[in-house]
């Protein structure tokens, strides 16, 4: 248990160093979870972002969603213990997620008025590629629906191909030298971006 | 200006660093530092293998960078997993897929690449550059240097320079509580390497497509983005329309950049059916969609590039697509 809200609050707000945050991690239970959603929610009306709740047993059903795919087991660790993972690697693990999206919804384009969680229901949750996904680790929705990537259509390449004109973009531009098409190479040989 | 002319090449024990600070003195050595480092990008010769890695992926690749007669070769394969390769021969650009098929990215006003050429010149204002101590990377001695955004907009590097060619051995984008997102790493380096045109050649492939120049009189040229709110030091400096093989829309591209992170708005003319808005990372790579209704008619922003989610979605709820012909 967190006793000290402060901490939770700052970890929320992104303030807390690295070893503060591995500390709140490390320490955080239900309770602190349920605080850390109200908290969460709260901001997000007040800033007029949409808004979506993570069910207690996110992980949980995720596991499930993705057990029932046919697809070979994807490295279980990443969905237990997710949060930790992602302070603890040396990198980032909370790097690939999946790919949201508001079907066919003009209500919920971002400008318009907070949706609150249980409309937020015709929320698809995509992988990004076949090899990974996991979810927006802190804002993924109720109705998370795990989509194999076999089923996804064109939206996907076209992001890909954009991937393609902004890495021939930013090598031009950004003084990264040669990290822009490093990433589309990698991202390329693990999605294949066309 | 001699005594810091000193105190450098002492701390840096480098006489090819030390002759570039006397020509560049009015400078910061944290900022020679990084003109040395685009420069020796540019002009060495060298092949290399290093890991790249996001999250718990790890791709190994290999490049090879040569000057063939005052042009630029780079060839850059990815080692395991399936093959992937992207060629820079002078300004041409081509990526060779797994499927070996291959994407030429030509433009027709490309210009000269400016790989790494923008921060030589200035070092955006928004950033505070400093040395930051020694490393190790690839057997050699490196200078570790940290470039530190000075809002939370953008993120952070930190860059490990080879002490004798200043050639960036290793680099990591860290986002505002430090935690890398991505890190690029030499495991080992060959410099001046016999390298030859030859090795630089473009394989024989089943298919290509073309990144191709739209003619001017398609409508999509009517297409201008307006950005209504952009973090401090972003300016648009590139934009260009282009059809994305023969069945895609056409699709305007705006790119903007603060001379480090950059970033690329598209455009795209949809019809009244459902379009897919969404969220996308990979990295430190971000894709956000909206979809925007203008009196012209409906159109898909997306963004791509790296900087935070954050960002990324302010700077596409300012977005305005303009029509020149209404």
């Amino acid at each position: 248990m967190n006793r000290d809200l402060e901490a939770l609050s700052a970890f929320l707000d992104d303030e807390t160093s690295e070893l503060e945050a591995r500390r709140v991690m490390r320490d955080i239970d239900d309770g602190d979870l349920d605080t850390l959603a109200r908290w969460q929610l709260a901001r997000d009306v007040m800033h007029h972002q949409p808004t979506m709740a993570v069910p207690a047993d996110f992980n949980a059903r995720l596991s499930a969603a993705l057990a029932d795919e046919a697809l070979p087991v994807q490295r279980p660790a990443w969905l237990g213990g997710m949060a930790r993972l992602a302070v603890a690697a040396s990198v980032a693990a909370a790097t690939v997620v999946g790919w949201q999206t508001w079907e066919g919804s003009q209500a919920a384009n971002g400008t318009a008025a907070p949706v609150m969680a249980a409309a937020a229901d015709n929320r698809v949750s995509r992988p990004f590629g076949e090899t990974s996904l996991v979810s927006q680790a802190f804002m993924a929705s109720n109705n998370a629906v795990v989509v194999p990537a076999s089923a996804v259509p064109a939206a996907q390449p076209r992001v890909n191909n954009m991937l393609l004109r902004h890495s021939d973009f930013a090598a031009r531009h950004s003084g990264q030298g040669m990290m822009p098409f490093a990433r589309l190479v990698s991202m390329d040989a693990r999605h294949g971006a066309r | 200006m001699m005594l810091r002319v000193l105190a450098f090449s002492l701390t840096l024990c480098s006489p090819v660093m030390a002759l570039s600070e006397v020509a560049l003195a009015n400078t910061s050595p944290a900022q020679d530092q990084l003109q040395s480092m685009a420069q020796a990008n540019r002009s060495l010769n060298y092949t290399g293998r290093f890991l790249y890695q996001f999250g718990a992926e790890v791709s190994t690749m290999e490049v090879s960078h040569a000057v063939i007669g005052g042009r630029e070769f780079q060839r850059l394969t990815h080692l395991d997993g399936r093959l992937v390769e992207v060629l820079r021969r002078g300004d041409e650009v081509v990526c060779l897929h797994p499927n070996g098929t291959l994407t030429r990215i030509n433009r027709k006003h490309s210009g000269p690449l400016a790989l790494g050429d923008r921060i030589a010149r200035d070092v955006p204002a928004q950033y505070n550059i400093l040395v930051d101590g020694d490393g190790r990377v690839a057997g050699r001695a490196t200078t570790r240097m940290r470039v530190a955004p000075l809002d939370t907009y953008r993120y952070g590097y930190r860059l490990w320079l080879d002490n004798d060619s200043s050639l960036l051995l290793k680099s990591e984008i860290v986002d505002g509580s430090g935690v890398a997102l991505e890190r690029v790493e030499f495991v080992s380096l060959t410099l001046a390497a016999p390298l030859t045109e030859q090795d630089f050649s473009i394989p024989e492939t089943v298919k290509e497509s073309d990144l191709k120049p739209l003619e001017d009189s398609h409508p999509s040229h009517r297409l201008s983005v307006e950005a209504q709110w952009m973090p401090p030091g972003f300016t648009s400096v590139d934009q260009d329309w282009r059809q994305s093989g023969s069945d895609r829309e056409p699709v305007a591209a705006q790119g903007y950049s603060d001379g480090l992170a950059a970033f690329t708005v598209f455009v795209e003319a949809v019809d009244g059916g459902s379009v897919e808005e969404g969220v996308s990372r990979v990295g430190p790579t971000v894709a956000v969609s909206r979809r925007l209704t203008a009196p012209s008619g409906a159109y898909l922003v997306t963004l791509v590039g790296e900087v935070p989610q954050s960002t990324a979605e302010r700077v596409i709820e300012g977005i305005r697509v303009r029509d020149s012909q209404l």
